[in-house]
């Protein structure tokens, strides 16, 4: 909203006004009730962009590791890191979504229903569901690494569990929690959110694979673990992961189009152009992209991780900021701005 | 049978019985002394704990008025020139609105729910049932129109219940009782509609050919929405009462995403694959 003074009013047309419709003031173009917010934003802290950032990793690190079980990758340490980060990716998650609650005691009524149009119940019930098939493929693992003891009943009855085939289950599943968080954020009247309906779920899914390779590449890397394939592979997947997300961000931005201004704002920049677009695309590309080293990946991972975190920050904010602002909701919601119910796919 | 109602802001006086009646009826707690200096509205907006709120819109050059600066005139219509053909600006007009939940056909806020908390009710009002609600808050950025809200220290989300324990003994909701220029309506949302139409006519006719109907699926109510059961005769632009004009659906597009999602997957799951390739 454009702040008039009282001497601007004067000067303009030598009377002073006491009201707000614009058409008493010649220098204001804005329609709207004082400048107040013709919707609400999400009241949302700290915790949910973080659940975003790690529920990204779990979905983006269950893609990896099952793809390299189809393609009958066999690599020990890779199966066994990938199987107890999904694990304690699955075990955060809950807990940072029921804090954020207005009423966490009665988180379970998430379960009471399920509904397709709503993408915080289809969450609600995905979390559930990859975080019982990763608990169960957990267990093999645990077994396996003889974290359960020495051939007692349970390990006999745990080693049972077809962690192979619970794995491929769980995929769909995994990458329902990644990219969903995008779909769930967009199915607001959030005008910047709401614009860019299309990308916002890719666009997650993107950096929750790019974070999650991220990590895979930063623990192999730091135990001095995996086969060495596994290594390259992770490399050359980064560097894709890497660009196709700044894809889909800079697809974004051209959907949400003048939407797209809170991001750029004193704020959210440093965040979203530093932190993301600068810190956790630009430099870990130059940096994978260039000679091989050890620390040069390990900085890559780093900066992505760092990078993804931003990124989910940056939205966040960013929401907020565009449903404070009267200007943006009501160009949005007038003629065709907004996503019409005829508009295809 | 659709109850809903009816809010002829061209008889509103601005005396905020129906923000008491309110208060009063649902046991809603004060939101605080604040003089916020914007006209008489210390309100500001709907929330959790304001289910009406009747926004102050001062109006002077609106309407250029040439003539008596009897107000009892002006309100009749009856206009006389003045000698030179003088212009009166000083004199301003106020624009008044009783804001409340606009009850959705297709409530956006009710689709977004997870829990199953926010039904349809017997009256086919939109209903949050408190005892279920978990303060998850994703109905607040849902709704178009910043209806409903989360109440601090309670968690939970509420709105305007279109006075649901009223209605089930028989009674119209508390706002409606207590307006004094039944300047707001209750009955079935057919039965409104029909007057609504009428009084809109009876405005064009009198020469307000800016009265229009805020609500319907052409405006206020569109974009999936299909329409409010609480309709709005207004006098000016949608924006002027912090109102959209052509809001959508959110939900309209989850399909679309989710597709477009499966399909970066697919995409996705082929890159990685292709980077196993020796």
């Amino acid at each position: 909203m454009s702040e008039i003074t009282r001497d601007q009013v004067q000067r303009s047309n030598g009377k002073v006004e006491t009201s707000h419709h614009p058409e008493t003031d010649p220098e204001r173009k804005d329609k709207n009730y004082y400048g107040i917010p013709p919707i609400k934003h999400a009241h949302w802290t700290w915790q949910i962009p973080v659940y975003f950032w790690i529920g990204g990793i779990g979905a983006g690190v269950q893609l990896f590791s099952t793809i390299a079980q189809i393609l009958g990758h066999k690599d020990d340490d890779l199966t066994r890191v990938s199987r107890y980060t999904v694990l304690a990716t699955m075990m955060i998650s809950p807990v940072l979504l029921i804090w954020d609650l207005g009423r966490p005691e009665r988180f379970y009524n998430m379960l009471r229903i399920l509904k397709l149009r709503s993408p915080m119940s289809t969450q609600s019930w995905s979390v559930f569901a990859f975080g019982n098939l990763s608990g169960l493929i957990s267990a093999r693992q645990a077994a396996e690494d003889g974290l359960l003891g020495d051939d007692n009943v349970l390990v006999r009855l745990v080693k049972l569990i077809p962690a192979r085939f619970l794995s491929i289950l769980a995929l769909p599943v995994g990458l329902n929690v990644g990219s969903n968080t995008g779909n769930l954020i967009s199915a607001t009247s959030v005008p910047m959110w709401a614009r860019n309906w299309l990308f916002m779920g890719p666009t997650f899914l993107a950096s929750g694979l790019s974070t999650a390779l991220s990590w895979l590449s930063l623990v192999l890397h730091l135990t001095r673990s995996g086969e060495e394939k596994t290594l390259r592979v992770l490399h050359r997947a980064e560097k894709a992961a890497l660009v196709i997300e700044a894809g889909l961000i800079a697809a974004s931005l051209v959907r949400m189009s003048k939407w797209s201004k809170p991001l750029f704002s004193r704020e959210v920049a440093p965040l979203f152009v530093g932190g993301t677009l600068l810190g956790g695309i630009a430099a870990p590309m130059a940096l994978l992209f260039g000679k091989q080293s050890r620390s040069k990946s390990l900085l890559a991972s780093v900066l992505a991780l760092a990078g993804g975190l931003a990124f989910r920050f940056a939205i966040i904010k960013g929401g907020r900021i565009s449903a404070d602002d009267p200007e943006a909701y009501f160009t949005f919601a007038s003629e065709e701005n907004a996503p019409q119910p005829e508009d295809k796919v | 049978m659709a109850t809903g109602f009816l809010t002829d802001t061209t008889v509103c006086i601005g005396c905020k019985a129906c923000e008491v009646a309110c208060k009063q009826w649902n046991q809603l707690p004060a939101d605080g002394y604040e003089l916020t200096g914007d006209s008489y509205d210390n309100t500001k907006q709907l929330s959790g704990t304001t289910w009406r709120h009747v926004a102050f819109i001062e109006n002077p050059k609106k309407r250029r008025l040439t003539g008596d600066v009897d107000l009892v005139a002006l309100a009749e219509d009856v206009t006389e020139q003045l000698p030179g053909g003088a212009e009166l600006d000083a004199l301003g007009r106020w624009a008044f609105m009783s804001d409340v939940c606009k009850h959705c056909v297709e409530a956006p806020c009710q689709q977004a729910c997870p829990t199953g908390s926010i039904i349809r009710n017997e009256f086919d009002n939109v209903y949050i049932q408190p005892d279920i609600c978990n303060g998850c808050g994703y109905c607040v950025p849902a709704c178009p129109y910043g209806v409903i809200t989360q109440v601090p220290h309670d968690g939970r989300a509420f709105k305007c219940t279109l006075c649901y324990d009223r209605q089930k003994d028989g009674l119209e909701p508390a706002c409606a009782k207590a307006c004094p220029t039944n300047s707001i309506m209750f009955g079935e949302v057919e039965e409104l509609k029909q007057i609504a139409e009428e009084r809109v006519q009876e405005l064009h006719d009198k020469g307000y050919s800016q009265a229009y109907v805020w609500g319907t699926p052409e405006v206020g109510g569109t974009g999936g929405i299909e329409g409010n059961h609480s309709k709005f005769i207004l006098m000016d632009e949608p924006e002027v009462y912090n109102l959209p004009r052509h809001p959508y659906l959110p939900q309209e597009k989850v399909k679309g995403g989710t597709i477009a999602s499966m399909v970066a997957g697919a995409v996705l799951g082929a890159v990685v694959a292709l980077a196993f390739r020796d």
